[in-house]
C-alpha cells in the first residue's frame, strides 16, 4: 500500500473541499450574519490541513494505484471529509457537541438527512445552507467530483470511481472515466437547476429553493424548516418534490441517454421499470390503506401516501405527514421501502432495485431447476446474461447488508434504546433514509440517541453510502496484511 | 480522438494502456470475459464483450464516430473480417490490421485499394526481422531505431564501467570528445527516464540514447568504447516464421548463417526454402550440438523459439560458451526489466514491434515513424513539418514546446542539422522529436495541421 500517496490524495481532497466553503460564506455575508466568522475559521483550518498534508507527502508519486488503495482512499477520504465538514457545525453553533456535529455532517454527506436538532429554524442561514450543500456534494459523490475536475488523479481515477460507485453492473458512459464523471455531474447540476426554477415558480424564496433542491436531488432530506416540506402545505410543492425525488432515484446514465434524445431509455431499462412499478404499486397499497382510516378523501390519501412512499423508497426522508399514526400495514411497507431503495447509479441509497431484482431472479432460477433438474438457464438483465461473479457479489452484498443491519440494531438496543427505535434507526441509517419510527420518527429527531449509539449510526451511514464493501473492507485483517 | 481496439491480448492491451495514458478515448473489444476483466480492472478504457467482427458489437462500441480501428487479435481472419465489417459500417474510419501470415506479404497494397480498405497491414514478424537486422548492423547497441530511411539512427547503448565517458558531466563532453560528439537525447537509469541537461552526469550502467548519422556511427560508438564489428556469422535457434524470414534476409546480405530447429519436418521445409543456410536438426539448448557447431566462433546467436524461457536460457548458455553476442526474442513484457540483471542486453519482441508500428499510424500529423523506448516511458518520432503546422517558420525557442520533449534533429534534404534555440524549421523538413509520454498529446497538437477539420 502506498500510504503516503493515499494521504497526499486525501490532502488534495480536503484542500478543495475547504474551498467549497466559499458558497455558504457568500450566503452568510449576504445575510450579514455575525457568526459567519466561525465559517472563516473552519475554512482556514480545512484548507491549511489539506495543504499541509499535501506538502508533507507531495514527493510521493504512484504511477498506478490498485483496487485496494482506491478503496482505502475513498473510505478514509469520506471519513475525513465528514470530520472537516463537522467543523462549521461545531464552531458555528453552541448547541453542537463534537459527536453531534460529526453526526450531522456525516448524515449530510451520506445524504441520510438524520438530524440531532429539534429546532433547526434557529440556526444561522449560512449554517443551514452548509447543511444542505454538503448533501448536494455527497449525493453524486465527492470522489466522482474530484475525478471530474482534478486531472492529477489520472489513471487512479478509475479505481476511486469504482470504490465510490460500486454498482453491480458498471456502465461507463464514455471511454474515459474523467469524461464519465464530468457527464454525471453535469446532468446532476442541470436537473438541479430545473428544480430550483420550478421551486421559484411556486413562490419559494431563492434561498429555500436552493436549500431544498440541494437536498432533493441527492435524496438527502434535510430541510430548512422544522416541519420539512409539510411547512409549505402546498400541493404544487409536494408534486414538484415527488417528481424530482423520483428523477433522483433513477439511474443517472438513463437521464444522460434521455438528454441525448433516446426518449425510450427509461422504458427500455428493466431496473427502471421495476423501480417505477414498485413505486406505483406501493403507493396504491399505502393510499388505499390510509384512505378512510386517516384521510377522508382519496385525493388526500394519494397525495400523502405517494409523497411518503416516494420519499422513503428513494431514501430522501422528507415528511409531509406523521406516518406513525398510520395503520400498521402502511408503516411496514414504509419500513420495507427503506431496504428496497432506489436504482443503482442513482443518488438514492438502500439495497438498490437492481440487486433485489437479481435476487428474485436467482430465487426463481433455483425453483426452476428443482422442477427441471437438467435445465440450463441464465439470469438475465435486459436480455443479457449476468456473469456469475456479479451474481456472487450481489448475494454477498445482500448477506452483509442484512447481517450488519442485524448486528447494529442489537448493539443499539444494547445501549438502552427501545426495540422499534433500534431496528428502524439502523435500517434508516444504513439505507441513508433519515427518519425512522419510535424515538426517531417523522416528527422526532436523533437527539435522544446515546453518544455511542450516534457513533454506531455514523458508521452505518458510511457503510450504506459507500455500499458496504468499501468501508467494511477496512476492518478485514487481510486488507492490512503486507 | 476515439480509437477502437479489437482484441485484448498482449498487443491490444499494451496499445490500449499506452493510448489511455495519453488521454485518448479507447474502446476495447474482446470475446473472452477474462481478458475483458483484465483490461477493465487496470486501464481507463471502455470495454465491450463480444466478437470484433460482429456489426452489432462494433456499433455498440461506437464505430461511427471512431477515428481509427485496430484489429489486433491473434487470428488473421478475425482481423480481416473486423476491418471488412468496419469498412461497411463506417468507411471513413482508418483501419489497421495485424496480419501475420506470410502469404499476405505481397498483398498489403491490394488490401488497401480493394474491399476491406485496410489503411495499414501490420505484420509484427516483418517488423521484428527488421529490428533484428538493424541490431546486427549496429553491434554493441541495446536498442536501435532507424529514421529517414535508415540514414539516421537512434541508438541506445549501455555505458560500461571502463568507458572513458563514465562519470563525466554532459557539459564537459566537448572537452573530452573533440570529433564526432554524440547528441545525447535521454538516459535510462534504474528504470527511470532522464532527459539530461548540462550538469547531469553519465553513470556506468546507464542506458544512453543518442542520435547519429549512419556514416559516423562507428566513430561515435568508439567514443562509447564499443568497438564491435558488424556481425557476419549468425546462428539462429528456432526455425519458425521469424527464423525463416531472418535467414532469408541474411542470405541476401551474404552473411554466414546457421539455423537450428528441433522439428525434423520443419527442418526439411527450411532446407527446401533456404539455399546457403546450414539447417541443423536438434535442440538449441543442447551443449553438445552447440559445441559441435563451433558456437564460440559465431558473432551472434539469435534465439527465436516460441518458448521465451528457452530463448533466455539458450542465449545465456551460448554466451557462456563464447559467442560474442546474443539477441533474444521475448514476448512477455513483464520480463523486460529483468533482462539487464541476468546479462541479456539485446531483446526483441514481435509484440513490442507491433505496438511501435501501430503507434506510428495513430499519431496525428504526418508522423513517418515512431519508436517507443525501454519501458515505454518515452517515444521518438520522425515527423514531416507541415506547412500549416505550428512548428514551421519560427525559431524553436519561440515555439511553446511542452516539458519533457525536445527536437533532437532536423533533416533538410540530405543534411542533418542539430538544432539550437535559434534554428528555424522549414516546411517539408523532417524532424526527429524525442518526447516523454505525458508530452505526446501536446506534440501531436503542434505537429498537426491547423484547422484540420474545416
Amino acid at each position: 500500500m502506498h500510504w503516503r500517496f493515499i494521504l497526499k490524495t486525501i490532502g488534495v481532497l480536503i484542500f478543495f473541499f475547504g474551498l467549497t466553503m466559499v458558497f455558504p460564506l457568500i450566503v452568510g455575508l449576504n445575510y450579514h450574519e455575525q457568526s459567519v466568522t466561525a465559517l472563516l475559521e473552519s475554512m482556514a483550518i480545512t484548507v491549511i490541513s489539506g495543504l499541509l498534508l499535501y506538502l508533507v507527502f507531495r514527493k510521493d508519486k504512484a504511477e498506478v494505484i490498485n483496487q485496494r488503495e482506491g478503496m482505502a482512499i475513498v473510505a478514509v477520504g469520506w471519513t475525513t471529509v465528514g470530520l472537516f465538514g463537522a467543523i462549521p457545525f461545531f464552531l458555528g453553533d453552541v448547541y453542537f457537541t463534537f459527536t453531534d456535529a460529526f453526526f450531522e455532517s456525516v448524515s449530510g454527506f451520506t445524504t441520510t438527512g438524520a438530524s440531532v436538532l429539534a429546532n433547526i429554524e434557529r440556526l444561522s442561514k449560512w449554517l443551514l445552507f452548509w447543511r444542505s450543500f454538503i448533501q448536494w456534494l455527497g449525493g453524486m459523490g465527492i470522489i466522482v467530483l474530484s475525478v471530474a475536475i482534478l486531472p492529477f488523479l489520472g489513471v487512479g481515477g478509475m479505481q476511486l470511481y469504482k470504490a465510490e460507485v460500486p454498482t453491480p453492473v458498471p456502465d461507463k458512459l464514455k471511454p474515459r472515466i474523467r469524461d464519465t464523471a464530468m457527464i454525471l455531474w453535469k446532468v446532476y447540476a442541470l436537473i438541479s437547476l430545473a428544480q430550483v426554477v420550478l421551486m421559484l415558480l411556486g413562490g419559494m424564496s431563492l434561498y429555500d429553493a436552493l436549500c431544498h433542491t440541494f437536498t432533493t436531488m441527492p435524496t438527502g432530506g434535510f430541510s430548512t424548516k422544522n416541519a420539512s416540506i409539510a411547512h409549505y402545505n402546498s400541493v404544487y410543492f409536494d408534486c414538484v418534490v415527488i417528481f424530482f425525488m423520483l428523477v433522483a432515484g433513477i439511474n443517472f446514465s438513463l437521464h444522460y441517454q434521455m438528454l441525448r434524445g433516446k426518449t425510450l431509455a427509461f422504458w427500455q431499462d428493466s431496473e427502471c421499470r421495476f423501480f417505477l412499478g414498485a413505486v406505483v404499486v406501493l403507493t396504491l397499497a399505502v393510499s388505499l390503506n390510509i384512505f378512510g382510516t386517516v384521510y377522508k378523501t382519496i385525493a388526500e390519501a394519494l397525495r400523502y401516501g405517494a409523497f411518503q412512499v416516494v420519499s422513503i423508497v428513494t431514501t430522501t426522508g422528507y415528511v409531509t405527514a406523521d406516518y406513525e399514526k398510520w395503520p400498521a400495514m402502511s408503516q411496514l411497507i414504509l419500513l420495507l421501502c427503506m431496504f428496497l431503495g432506489a436504482s443503482a447509479g442513482s443518488t438514492g441509497g438502500g439495497m438498490k432495485c437492481l440487486r433485489i431484482m437479481l435476487c428474485f431472479k436467482y430465487c426463481y432460477r433455483e425453483l426452476f431447476t428443482l422442477v427441471h433438474p437438467h435445465s440450463v438457464s441464465h439470469i438475465k438483465i435486459g436480455g443479457k446474461p449476468v456473469p456469475d461473479d456479479v451474481m456472487r457479489s450481489v448475494l454477498g452484498f445482500m448477506a452483509l447488508y442484512v447481517g450488519l443491519f442485524a448486528l447494529s440494531s442489537v448493539l443499539l438496543a444494547g445501549l438502552g434504546v427501545d426495540f422499534m427505535t433500534a431496528v428502524t434507526a439502523v435500517a434508516s441509517a444504513i439505507g441513508n433514509v433519515g427518519p425512522g419510527f419510535g424515538m426517531v420518527g417523522p416528527v422526532d429527531n436523533y437527539a435522544q440517541i446515546p453518544v455511542l449509539g450516534k457513533w454506531l449510526l455514523i458508521w452505518c451511514m458510511l457503510l450504506g453510502r459507500l455500499e458496504i464493501f468499501t468501508v467494511i473492507i477496512l476492518v478485514v485483517p487481510e486488507f492490512w496484511r503486507k | 480522438m476515439k480509437i477502437i481496439i479489437v482484441g485484448a491480448g498482449e498487443v491490444g492491451f499494451h496499445i490500449a494502456s499506452h493510448l489511455s495514458q495519453e488521454n485518448k478515448e479507447v474502446v476495447i473489444i474482446d470475446r473472452d470475459p477474462g481478458a475483458i476483466r483484465r483490461v477493465s480492472d487496470s486501464l481507463d478504457v471502455q470495454v465491450v464483450e463480444g466478437s470484433g467482427s460482429s456489426p452489432v458489437v462494433l456499433e455498440e462500441a461506437g464505430i461511427k464516430d471512431a477515428e481509427i480501428i485496430l484489429a489486433v487479435t491473434d487470428s488473421d481472419e478475425a482481423n480481416l473480417v473486423a476491418c471488412l465489417v468496419a469498412n461497411i459500417l463506417s468507411s471513413s474510419t482508418k483501419k489497421l490490421a495485424r496480419v501475420r501470415h506470410g502469404d499476405f506479404d505481397q498483398y498489403h497494397d491490394i488490401l488497401r485499394e480493394h474491399a476491406p480498405h485496410i489503411d495499414n497491414v501490420i505484420n509484427p514478424e516483418i517488423e521484428v526481422v527488421k529490428t533484428i537486422e538493424s541490431m546486427l548492423r549496429v553491434p554493441g547497441a541495446a536498442d536501435v531505431g532507424e529514421f529517414a530511411d535508415g540514414r539516421i539512427l537512434f541508438i541506445g547503448v549501455y555505458l560500461d564501467k571502463a568507458s572513458r565517458l563514465a562519470g563525466i558531466k554532459l557539459a564537459e563532453l566537448p572537452d573530452k570528445v573533440i570529433n564526432n560528439r554524440p547528441l545525447i537525447a535521454a538516459i535510462v537509469r534504474e528504470e527511470e527516464l532522464i532527459i539530461p541537461r548540462g550538469d547531469d552526469r553519465l553513470m556506468p550502467g546507464d542506458l544512453v540514447y543518442f542520435i547519429s548519422e549512419k556514416d559516423k556511427l562507428q566513430d561515435i560508438l568508439a567514443v562509447f568504447d564499443k568497438h564491435d564489428k558488424p556481425a557476419n556469422r549468425v546462428l539462429i535457434v528456432g526455425g519458425g516464421n521469424i527464423g525463416l524470414r531472418l535467414a532469408r534476409r541474411l542470405e541476401e546480405t551474404a552473411n554466414y548463417c546457421k539455423i537450428i530447429e528441433r522439428d525434423a519436418a520443419r527442418c526439411a521445409l527450411l532446407a527446401e526454402s533456404l539455399n546457403k543456410t546450414v539447417v541443423l536438426c536438434g535442440d538449441g539448448s543442447d551443449q553438445g550440438l552447440l559445441a559441435e557447431e563451433n558456437i564460440q566462433d559465431m558473432d551472434v546467436v539469435v534465439t527465436l523459439t516460441d518458448d521465451e524461457e528457452t530463448n533466455i536460457l539458450t542465449s545465456l548458455l551460448a554466451k557462456r560458451m563464447g559467442t560474442g553476442k546474443s539477441i533474444t526474442k521475448i514476448s512477455k513484457f513483464s520480463y523486460f526489466p529483468l533482462m539487464k540483471a541476468i546479462g541479456i542486453e539485446q531483446v526483441v519482441s514481435p509484440r513490442l514491434s507491433a505496438v511501435n508500428s501501430i503507434l506510428q499510424h495513430i499519431r496525428r500529423g504526418k508522423v513517418l515513424s515512431a519508436i517507443s523506448i525501454k519501458g515505454e516511458q518515452a517515444e521518438v518520432m520522425e515527423a514531416l513539418a507541415l506547412e500549416t503546422s505550428d512548428i514551421v517558420d519560427k525559431p524553436l525557442k519561440q515555439i511553446s514546446f511542452p516539458k519533457g520533449a525536445l527536437v533532437a534533429g532536423v533533416i533538410r534534404r540530405d543534411k542533418i542539422i542539430i538544432p539550437s534555440g535559434d534554428s528555424v524549421i522549414q516546411p517539408d523538413d523532417r524532424i526527429i522529436i524525442f518526447a516523454r509520454r505525458q508530452a505526446i498529446p501536446k506534440i501531436e497538437k503542434i505537429l498537426a495541421v491547423k484547422l484540420e477539420y474545416f
